[in-house]
């Protein structure tokens, strides 16, 4: 094969992708970078509105309660699963029986779609005839039932339900970052009396460092752009407390009409998204930051 | 082109991930007439023996109710029309809206579509509505009334009305004689009295005395506190056609009511996360003693979920028993031609099939609507649904002329409204700095030339009574 052919191979494999990557990913980037220096409803001509919508986006108290909660349904997620994925991984690599079941049946929620999971959790959570508030109730552990979806807990039930679909995708992150560790690391450190509480503080989590980086920033970006089981679920209400960055975005492109004629803010919306992008990658730069150790102890 | 391109791609980029939300997978390509896009959607091509070279057009609906009727006639035009014409039918129920900009932008929009009285202006304004006076005849130009802006826009028409939707309040009657509860209410202390009455006797069982869709409050405030408003005489949507401008103050009592049946604990719990469709089936259950709604309710206690209890349509509450306004009456528009059809005459002969005389009146004696069209009105048999009594037209029916479209900053009046509900505040404030962001917006939109809000000092909501019924 000639270098010419290599060349054509080469390109013809990433050809697809880099198609797709292009309509899809770069040019709706650059096509909202324009708009959001203008005013555009989806018709008409766009008007050049200059910094405009990013002096609205200051004074918008909506965008920062969506900021603001962005970063407690985050922060909630992320403190829940990484912990427990990385337990679940550490006992599902040892020679356990049933591990491969185990392992199969704590990443299925990764398969489903969240929106539809969502729909699911609602027959479990809403207040009035959910399946928890029954059972809570029939066992006298709560007295009344009690509004999982309500303004006191509908970001604690939203963070669970997203934990639960997220967890079992990162063990499976982990296992492959476990089972790059050498099998004789662990042989030698037992010989050497280790406990596996010490094997754990003393050989896993160092030698997993880099790959642990990479999960948790995996972690962060997917926790900040999340919205689809929070729009299923509460559609970021009651009154704002679970609307997140990326779903008031959606939902000044793609608003829905109830009663009144509406419009899409099309130029605003852009401007919105720009935003929470530039803090998701500032949250992530930040992280790089703080866990370069991560990096040094391998 | 450009700017639409960009935005489908934003919106394929942003939709991909909510296509599960949807209640059916993508169909892919069908091979017809467009037709294929992302979101819910059922496809039925009724069958037809014919020969070749038919003449493909699509029609798309968001409307699910009436799916299986409009099928069935579908199925008639395909096989009775001499033209060779073959309409497939797309319903699409989640994000209808979406789907359709997604299929205009990607010129695979279909033939002929169903509007709304809240959609109709954006599409026209979006320029996807191909003028139909070309092809009325002299007939239809007597028998359809044409609303201006809800039909037609700048002189020229764009669709006919079918029915129409009133708005009601809908009650246990079950739970109200419990409650020793002899009428539905007529204000709104009596209707927060009655939803305190009927938690008293019926909280044992479950059984609240009031409940809305609050998931959404802009679709639960949107048929209630809105009829309430229109009732007694004020804009639905907060917009003063005498003055030409916003003004919230009218909701004061009218938020207040829903702010007390709260305290009262008269709410069904869990209000805040229910979606009209869960709350009906609890009310079908008997665990609702009365909520607001459209007159599509009668449709859907019949099938989607049979009552197992007695209930009724009544006219709305107003704040103090006087009705000033009218309760409105939403409609003036059904089917719509696309300025994008290669087959506009084809299009055309499916429309006035649709709004034939025969089909719009097996519509109304089916009970999937009010009829608007007042020839159909007249001549179609009562539909047998149980309810449906309740919600024909009355005196205190009419239709409102349209709110100006603004787009404040902040949050909306209804999201606002559901915030005080739940938290309580100064309501005066609230109105204030809601009347502030509203108008600014309206003050932009009318320079930037895109609504006309002239006052009317002698706009009178009480003149719009008996437009369609004297009693």
């Amino acid at each position: 094969m000639n270098r010419v052919q290599r060349l054509l191979n080469g390109y013809g494999f990433i050809l697809p992708s880099l198609v797709f990557t292009l309509v899809l990913g770069v040019y709706p980037i650059l096509w909202a970078l324009r708009y959001m220096f203008y005013d555009y409803k989806g018709y008409g001509t766009p008007v050049y509105v200059g910094l405009d919508n990013f002096e609205r986006l200051m004074r918008d108290g909506l965008f920062w309660e969506s900021v603001v909660n962005t970063f407690v349904y985050a922060g909630g997620k992320l403190v829940i699963t990484i912990p427990l994925a990385l337990l679940l991984a550490v006992i599902l690599n040892r020679r356990i029986r049933g591990r491969h079941a185990l392992r199969a049946i704590i990443f299925m929620p990764t398969i489903i779609s969240s929106a539809v999971m969502a729909v699911v959790f609602f027959i479990v959570f809403n207040s009035y005839n959910g399946i928890l508030n029954q059972l809570l109730l029939k066992y006298g552990l709560i007295g009344q039932a009690i509004e999982w979806l309500g303004p006191d807990y509908a970001m604690l039930t939203i963070v669970l339900i997203a934990a639960w679909g997220a967890i079992g995708n990162y063990m499976l992150l982990f296992l492959a970052g476990l089972q790059s560790i050498p099998d004789d690391i662990y042989e030698s450190a037992s010989l050497d009396g280790a406990n596996p509480i010490q094997q754990f503080r003393y050989i896993t989590v160092p030698m997993l460092g880099p790959v642990l980086q990479m999960i948790v920033m995996l972690a962060i970006i997917n926790s900040l752009k999340g919205y689809e089981s929070i729009m299923v679920l509460t559609e970021g209400g009651p009154f704002g407390k679970t609307n997140v960055m990326f779903l008031y975005v959606y939902r000044l492109l793609f608003p829905v009409s109830t009663g009144s004629v509406i419009e899409q803010q099309i130029g605003y919306g852009s401007a919105v998204g720009f935003a929470s992008a530039v803090i998701v990658g500032a949250i992530t730069v930040l992280y790089f930051y703080l866990s370069r150790k991560l990096n040094d102890i391998h | 082109m450009k700017k639409k391109l960009g935005l489908l791609m934003l919106g394929i980029a942003l939709a991909g991930s909510l296509t599960a939300c949807s209640s059916g997978g993508n169909s892919g390509s069908n091979g017809t007439n467009g037709g294929n896009a992302p979101g819910g959607e059922a496809t039925e091509t009724p069958k037809d023996d014919k020969p070749a070279e038919k003449t493909k057009i699509t029609y798309w609906t968001g409307d699910r109710h009436d799916a299986d009727y409009i099928k069935e006639k579908i199925a008639a035009f395909n096989e009775t029309n001499e033209d060779n014409i073959e309409v497939e039918m797309v319903v699409k129920t989640e994000e209808y809206d979406q789907a359709l900009d997604i299929a205009f932008v990607g010129a695979q929009a279909p033939d002929v579509f169903r509007v709304k009285e809240n959609t109709i202006q954006t599409y026209y304004k979006k320029g996807y509505l191909e003028p139909i006076d070309a092809y009325l005849t002299e007939d239809m130009t007597t028998k359809f009334p044409r609303i201006d802006n809800f039909s037609s826009f700048e002189g020229k028409t764009y669709s006919l009305p079918n029915y129409g939707s009133t708005m009601r309040l809908v009650y246990n009657i079950d739970l109200f004689e419990k409650a020793g509860i002899a009428e539905p209410p007529k204000t709104l202390a009596e209707m927060v009295e009655a939803a305190r009455k009927i938690t008293e006797v019926g909280k044992a069982d479950g059984a609240y005395g009031f409940a809305l869709n609050f998931k959404s409050p802009g679709s639960a405030f949107g048929r209630s506190a809105r009829v309430i408003a229109e009732m007694s005489g004020y804009g639905g949507f907060g917009y003063d056609f005498k003055t030409g401008r916003f003004d919230f103050n009218g909701f004061k009592d009218i938020i207040g009511a829903f702010k007390q049946m709260k305290d009262d604990g008269s709410m069904l719990p869990g209000s805040e996360s229910l979606d009209i469709d869960p709350l009906r089936a609890q009310f079908a259950e008997g665990k609702i003693g009365m909520y607001l709604s459209f007159s599509s309710e009668p449709g859907v206690y019949k099938n989607q979920f049979p009552a197992k209890i007695r209930w009724a349509g009544a006219l709305p509450p107003t704040i103090d028993g006087n009705v000033k306004g009218v309760a409105g009456f939403l409609g003036g528009q059904w089917m719509v031609m696309s300025n994008q059809s290669k087959n506009k005459e084809a299009a055309w002969k499916f429309m006035a099939f649709m709004y034939s005389d025969e089909v719009l009146k097996g519509y109304a004696e089916g009970g999937f609507g009010i009829p608007m069209v007042p020839h159909i009105a007249e001549t179609a048999a009562k539909p047998q649904i149980e309810g449906i009594d309740g919600f024909f037209p009355t005196k205190y029916d009419g239709v409102w002329p349209l709110t100006p479209t603004v787009t404040p900053e902040g949050a909306t009046n209804w999201d606002e409204f559901w915030r005080y509900v739940n938290e309580g505040g100064d309501f005066d404030k609230l109105a204030e700095d809601l009347n502030n962001r509203y108008n600014a917006a309206l003050d932009k939109a009318i320079a930037s030339g895109e609504v006309t809000a002239q006052p009317d000092p002698s706009f009178d909501p009480a003149s719009m009574q008996g437009a369609f019924a004297s009693e």
